[in-house]
């Protein structure tokens, strides 16, 4: 007759097994827990660019609007419901400048000022001081 | 307790649970081998789903940015009937199913009001309907009774996000809805013929939607995922995925406001005319890009459907004229460029007949008695007989080739579709007279941007351009992807040749048959057109086109411009091009003068208080 097998044996195995046991549940529950990661991520992902397609449809929408609301005949129409009378100009109300404007508006600038002392030279007074602000602006 | 008892009860429990294992296993082996098939059919209808991701069409915009089409998203509503029963069936409590059940009819009056319907209408569509099916499918509720349960019963069509948004905010019990990109018009008839339009089916029909389709479709994406009880996807379970691409977005060459005042024009021209038909095209000489090309009668691209075809034809391209007088430059710039003629030479446009090649022929009629007149007033007062005399010079064959150079007898290769070659004889097949006629500009048709782009040859140097419509492709993001630069179709006339004709063109407005449509300072260079059109076979007294094809400035032209207007009705009078489409092409040039800012060619001798640097 054999005899009973050694408490130390049967008390590891079982540790073993416990262990063992453990372990698995262990990777079964990390297992769980990253498929439960994952399908969050992915729903969040989904909401995220569904949420993107959202906002793109309604960009969509506004420049629609946006192109109705400045197409030529609406603000022609507009014009007219406003009361604006606002026109092209025509050829003749134009006055075509071959040279610099620079020039041209410091030379009016210059005329104002040297009017204006000349003016003042004349009549011996010393020149408003809103005058000349108003010529130098 | 017996040893044996102890041994035979660990027996039968290692049997059990063996014989559960044994179980379980017979069990996984019908499930993976023996129904495999049947159950996995089962799993892909109930749980598989392939979901197509539509791709967004691109948009048209004109040269500078605006919106000419775009797709819009709309929503249709509908009614799941069994969905609210089902829903309040599941409360088995009288009491809260009946304050469940007022709850949702309140909602559903609100429903009814932001849908504009009444509100029996909507409670009708939330009565659980059956609809019939087809015998073989009935088995989709279990039973085969040849009717299922009706879930979708459509409210309205066509709702904007906004209105959508609101019904959702309700949450009414039942309210199911689909999304479709339908296209939208921002400028309604603004360029109908060259934007074209989708039908409802979203097939492009015409115009830049079909022509450039390719760009603007863009390719469906899809995903291949699970789905849960709810029919809501499970994003986790996606296993292939095919990412959507929209479509790019073309560029036109046209400018709104450019269409816009060449609409208005036209709009202009058929009150007070009435014309059968009536076209106006707006380019850039240099480029061939088109700026603006609108037909009368034409169309709303919103409201196609209720246009007739008549006012969907791009009568620009696809329909035929007798060029008439605008014609004329075919045969002086020809004799000019071979330098047969100066524009100072003169022939005698007072003789009826004319010798040519050991025959008398019969010279066409003028419209007022010439004498002799140089090259510069036979262009100027626009002499048929002086015109003939030129062909004649040149002689048939080569007087042929000018007109094939100048691109009549081809498609211009505008392409948008429906464009015609014109009609144009060779020499073999001209009788005796069309020598004399087609330098008048009979004896051959042509289409409007034929006619277009011949004049636009002469204002910028000679060279035959395909007409442009397209300028740019862009990516999703707004990258350029492509650019579309001039197309030279051929060399008609030498540079100097162009410019000097370009010349003689002035004189028609300064002193020759358009005299009063000068813009002074902008050197205006055209050609008027009167032709008597074909009625019956005969050449009619009562029916003609009318037409004014010109560019300014003549010494560096920025825009060729043509005035067709077919049958024109003139009070007490004929249609001449100078009555009927001179005025168009003088007010329409005096806005764009303004609008592109084109300096004028020749400096004017305006003198105003605000030029000598002062104000009053």
């Amino acid at each position: 007759m054999k005899p009973p097998p050694a408490p130390g044996l049967i008390n590891r195995s079982i540790v073993l097994t416990l262990l063992l046991l453990i372990f698995w549940g262990s990777v079964g529950l990390g297992a769980v827990w990253a498929r439960q990661g994952i399908s969050q991520a992915a729903n969040r992902n989904r909401a995220l660019v569904s949420k993107l397609a959202d906002i793109d449809r309604r960009l969509d929408e506004v420049n629609a609007q946006v192109a109705t609301a400045v197409n030529p005949d609406t603000l022609l129409h507009q014009n007219q419901v406003m009361r604006l009378t606002l026109a092209s100009p025509r050829e003749v109300q134009v006055v075509r400048v071959t040279e610099s404007p620079e020039l041209r508006l410091a030379q009016k600038r210059n005329s104002e000022i040297f009017n204006l002392t000349a003016a003042t030279f004349n009549t011996g007074q010393a020149p408003a001081f809103r005058g000349l602000t108003a010529a130098l602006r | 307790m017996s040893k044996g008892f102890a041994s035979n009860r660990l027996s039968l429990l290692a049997i059990g649970v063996i014989a559960c294992f044994v179980s379980v296993g017979v069990r996984l082996v019908f499930l993976h081998v023996v129904d495999r098939d049947e159950l996995l059919r089962f799993v892909d209808k109930a749980r598989r789903q392939i979901v197509v991701e539509q791709a967004r069409r691109g948009t048209i915009l004109d040269t500078r940015g605006n919106l000419l089409a775009t797709s819009r998203s709309e929503i249709t509503v509908a009614v799941d009937p069994w969905s609210l029963q089902e829903y309040l069936e599941i409360e088995k409590n009288p009491s809260k199913r009946a304050r469940k059940s007022a709850a949702e009819k309140i909602k559903r009056g609100q429903l009814a009001a932001l849908l504009d319907l009444p509100v029996a209408d909507v409670e009708q569509a939330f009565v659980p309907m059956m609809r019939p099916i087809d015998p073989l499918k009935a088995q989709r509720d279990g039973k085969v009774d040849g009717v299922t349960k009706d879930r979708w019963v459509k409210l309205r069509e066509a709702l904007p996000e906004s209105v959508y948004d609101k019904i959702e905010a309700l949450a009414v019990r039942g309210i199911t809805h689909n999304r479709v990109y339908r296209r939208v018009y921002p400028g309604d008839g603004l360029a109908a013929h060259l934007i074209g339009y989708l039908n409802k089916e979203g097939t492009p029909v015409s115009g830049a939607e079909h022509h450039f389709n390719l760009y603007l479709k863009g390719q469906d994406g899809w995903i291949e995922s699970e789905k849960d009880g709810a029919r809501r996807e499970l994003a986790q379970f996606r296993s292939r995925e095919v990412p959507v691409a929209n479509g790019n977005d073309v560029v036109l060459t046209i400018d709104s406001v450019v269409q816009h005042i060449i609409e208005e024009e036209l709009k202009t021209i058929a009150a007070q005319f009435q014309p059968h038909f009536a076209t106006i095209i707006a380019s850039d000489p240099m480029t061939g890009a088109i700026l603006g090309l609108a037909n009368y009668p034409s169309f709303d691209l919103n409201h196609y459907s209720k246009a007739p075809l008549e006012a969907q034809r791009n009568y620009a391209i696809t329909d035929l004229i007798e060029p008439g007088s605008t014609f004329k430059i075919v045969a002086a710039g020809a004799a000019l460029n071979e330098g047969l003629v100066t524009a100072r030479t003169t022939f005698d446009c007072s003789n009826a007949t004319i010798d040519y090649k050991g025959r008398t022929l019969k010279l066409p009629r003028e419209d007022e008695l010439f004498g002799r007149l140089s090259v510069a007033d036979i262009v100027a007062h626009s002499s048929n007989r002086g015109a003939a005399q030129l062909a004649m010079l040149m002689g048939e064959q080569r007087f042929y080739d000018y007109v094939r150079a100048y691109g009549f007898g081809e498609a211009t290769g505008l392409g948008l579709g429906g464009e015609v070659r014109g009609q144009l004889a060779s020499p073999a097949k001209w009788d005796g007279l069309t020598i004399t006629r087609m330098p008048m500009g009979h004896a051959v048709a042509a289409t409007p941007l034929q006619i277009h782009m011949a004049m636009s040859a002469v204002a910028n140097g000679g060279v035959l351009l395909r007409p442009q419509i397209i300028k740019e492709i862009k990516d999703p993001k707004g990258n350029i992807v492509r650019t579309f630069t001039a197309e030279k179709r051929g060399q008609v006339l030498k540079p100097s040749t162009a410019a000097q004709l370009a010349q003689l063109l002035t004189g028609v407005v300064r002193e020759g048959t358009a005299k009063g449509f000068d813009i002074p300072g902008f050197e205006i260079a055209g050609k008027t057109g009167t032709t008597q059109k074909i009625i019956g076979g005969k050449y009619s007294t009562k029916h003609h086109v009318a037409s004014f094809v010109g560019f300014f400035p003549a010494s560096r032209p920025e825009i060729v411009l043509s005035v067709i207007v077919d049958d024109a009705v003139v009070a007490g009078g004929t249609a001449y091009g100078r009555v009927v489409a001179a005025p168009a092409f003088h007010h329409i040039a005096e806005q764009l003068i303004q609008y592109l800012d084109i300096k004028p060619g020749l400096p004017t001798n305006r003198t105003f208080l605000a030029a000598q640097g002062g104000f009053p």
